[in-house]
């Protein structure tokens, strides 16, 4: 049996096509999240039944997560990304304890139990700071493509200090930064330092390991270390974490009863 | 009349109201169809799913027309008494009077017509230095400046010391503004201290309502300032508020808070949910300060537990069976939270309010100023934030909740300590899933991030109760 799991987040919708047999991962993609979503999540589940040869018909089941998962008509199911991420994170990860999701709208700090059941849950998104946002927002100041930040951090020697904890005063802080003469690579890492410590703040003390980050922002060279900085623990980085949400709405698809 | 009971939308309520009509509905005099307020600026009810009984509506008819009652009673020479801060005692000798009627302008801030930013009395309290970084009481000094909600009342009452730094700046903030008020002090409740080695020596534990304790020194201290407020509304009056008088208000109060306890009995601990969690807020809001109104406040009441023991007889809830038990901590500034709780699955199991002290029965067995002292001081903001969590989680555990949220108050001071310190202690003593969100008086903009977190509240105690079956 066919499942899908759609996870319609802020910026990107990331589709996953599982077969129920083997748990095996059939296809998965993303595309950029715009104003049809759900005709955007529809046209990418398609291309990826096109890809495997399965028509449309075949899905037995589809779960939405993300914030748009109530605009995905399709979807027998609508359940929050915490929920999923913890489901997909513990099928990569079995032993996964904490979670930390970093995404371009929000992030979470998610624990877990022993059955690998969500025992609680933090969130930041009030504000930009500590989400992929905030370095969409950096790049674009820097005039740097998004994927090319973390290169840039690596090259810092002494990250400048962001004190400024909204994203709209940090960008000012920045461009002062910059008209004082501090380089690209000192800022990039400074703002990922911030963010890091946003984070830490949210964990509130002492987040179980194995911590396993995840998220968009987990594709980001340099997040993971200024993350274990500021935490003072160890991260796993997820097997594939722009896609555990998707993944675990898959799985859990295939566990609902007709 | 007998629909099934149902959640219907304001646009539902025009066609279900001319149904009701047809019906012979029987309204009192307050009575009439829900838009009025909508078209008389209440713009927020639009946005709000309500119950459809008849019961329900004439408790909104109830709420939304205190404007009107207080305006009867200034035509009708009544004494009107503002009573702030204090939720529950004072307005209990006021109504304890003959033509006198109290009010409660700090209540203000969660009636739907002030969740409107835009247009409403918010902006006039921002104009006069009150803004959003206060919590939202700041709507009172709004509603003062407007004269839109309700006359200027004869007498402004206010309690001060153990109150939340944003209310007094808000209430001394108005006093500068031209309204003057009459102070009484309510002190910070403590524990009796025991001496070591000699109980006998030790100060004297008077019992309060909800279960506490308090030293007597504190409960003669608190008698004693309600001893001049007597003096004030004596005088403000021209009658005689003597014990005797005193103890029948007691008494009716007591009705009150009687029928309003059965409520909550049967509509938190039965099976099915016999009423929305909204208007279960709105029913314990009345309790506090009657709506202006004591008499119709108890007939409120008892129409809305009629409807409530009829649903149960029926079997026929608001709710699907499998709604999650959710104990809810503290009121919201927009109250299509209450709705959205429902919404996500959940269900209203209990609540704590912040005025607990206003429900409990207030003993009758000894002089009526010390009961009230007593009430008083088993306000739940008046002593320490683990006595609250404490007797949240007894409440928690007996009404069978699966999880707890505790809602703050945007700007409100006591809230954001107060929060860490309840949700602490219900993860530690009941291991139940907490989650702390914070509603502000308009949450339009923040709906989609509240749903997300209640849905996923939601979710974990449902897998969590799935795995305890299997």
């Amino acid at each position: 049996m066919i499942v899908a799991g759609i996870d319609g987040g802020s910026r990107t919708i990331k589709v996953v096509l599982l077969d129920t047999a083997g748990n095996t991962v059939l296809a998965s993609g993303v595309c950029d999240q715009g104003v049809r979503q759900e005709a955007l999540a529809v046209e990418l589940l398609d291309r990826l039944l096109a890809g495997i040869g399965r028509p449309q018909g075949d899905v037995a089941r589809i779960v939405a997560t993300g914030y748009a998962r109530h605009r995905i008509g399709i979807a027998q199911r609508a359940i929050t990304e915490i929920t999923c991420h913890a489901v997909g994170v513990r099928r990569q990860v079995p032993g996964a304890m904490t979670i930390l999701e970093m995404g371009g709208q929000d992030s979470k700090l998610i624990r877990l139990d022993g059955d690998g059941l969500v025992r609680d849950f933090s969130m930041n998104d009030r504000c930009a700071a500590g989400t992929g946002r905030f370095l969409e927002v950096v790049a674009a100041r820097l005039e740097v493509r998004l994927q090319d930040l973390g290169p840039l951090a690596e090259g810092s020697r002494s990250p400048a200090n962001i004190s400024s904890t909204c994203v709209v005063f940090a960008e000012s802080e920045i461009i002062g930064l910059l008209a004082g003469g501090v380089c690209r690579e000192d800022i990039v890492a400074g703002v990922q330092r911030s963010m890091a410590q946003r984070i830490a703040a949210m964990a509130a003390g002492n987040p179980e390991e194995p911590i396993v980050f995840t998220g968009g922002v987990a594709l980001v060279t340099g997040m993971k270390a200024a993350l274990e900085a500021a935490l003072g623990k160890p991260l796993t980085p997820a097997p594939d974490p722009l896609m555990t949400g998707a993944l675990g709405a898959a799985f859990l698809a295939g566990r609902m009863k007709d | 009349m007998t629909s099934p009971p149902a959640r219907i939308p304001f646009e539902q309520w025009d066609r279900r109201y001319a149904d009701l009509l047809a019906q012979g509905l029987h309204e009192p005099p307050y009575g009439g169809p829900l838009r009025r307020h909508l078209q008389a600026g209440d713009d927020r009810l639009a946005q709000l799913c309500y119950d459809n009984s008849p019961a329900a509506l004439r408790l909104w008819n109830f709420l939304l027309t205190e404007g009107d009652r207080l305006r009867q009673a200034r035509a009708s020479g009544d004494l009107i008494v503002g009573t702030m801060k204090d939720l529950g005692t004072v307005p209990v000798m006021v109504y304890a009077m003959d033509h006198a009627v109290a009010f409660y302008p700090d209540g203000a801030w969660w009636t739907p017509c002030m969740m409107h930013a835009s247009t409403c009395d918010l902006a006039l309290a921002a104009a006069a230095g009150l803004d959003e970084s206060f919590c939202p009481v700041r709507a009172m000094a709004g509603a003062f400046l407007s004269g839109r909600q309700f006359p200027r009342p004869d007498l402004l009452v206010c309690s001060a010391g153990a109150t939340c730094d944003d209310f007094s700046a808000i209430a001394a903030r108005l006093e500068t503004l031209g309204y003057p008020i009459f102070w009484w002090e309510i002190c910070a409740r403590r524990h009796p201290e025991a001496a070591q080695g000699k109980p006998s020596e030790g100060e004297e534990a008077v019992a309060l309502p909800g279960g506490g304790t308090a030293p007597r020194s504190q409960v003669q201290f608190v008698a004693g300032e309600l001893e001049r407020v007597r003096a004030q509304l004596e005088s403000a009056a021209g009658q005689t508020l003597d014990d005797a008088v005193l103890a029948r208000g007691i008494q009716a109060a007591n009705e009150i808070r009687r029928r309003l306890a059965e409520i909550c009995r049967l509509a938190f601990g039965s099976k099915i949910c016999p009423l929305p969690a909204l208007e279960m807020l709105i029913a314990q809001m009345l309790a506090i300060h009657f709506c202006s109104d004591r008499a119709q406040t108890l007939e409120v009441l008892t129409e809305l537990l009629v409807e409530i023991r009829r649903r149960i007889a029926a079997g026929q809830g608001v709710l699907p069976p499998d709604a999650v038990r959710i104990y809810w901590v503290n009121p919201v500034a927009d109250l299509r939270a209450m709705n959205l709780l429902e919404d996500c699955g959940g269900r209203l199991c209990g609540n704590d309010l912040m005025f607990a002290h206003a429900t409990d029965e207030i003993p009758e067995d000894v002089p009526p100023l010390e009961a009230l002292a007593r009430c008083a001081l088993a306000d739940p903001m008046v002593g320490p934030a683990d006595d609250r969590a404490a007797r949240i989680c007894r409440e928690a555990r007996a009404l069978h909740a699966q999880a707890v949220i505790v809602s703050r108050i945007a700007g409100a001071s006591h809230c954001a300590f107060e929060g860490g310190v309840i949700s602490r202690r219900v993860g530690a003593d009941l291991a139940l899933p907490v989650l702390e969100i914070e509603v502000p008086s308009v949450s339009d903009a923040l709906a989609p991030s509240l749903r997300t977190r209640i849905e996923a509240l939601i979710e974990t105690a449902r897998r969590g109760a799935e795995r305890s079956r299997t």
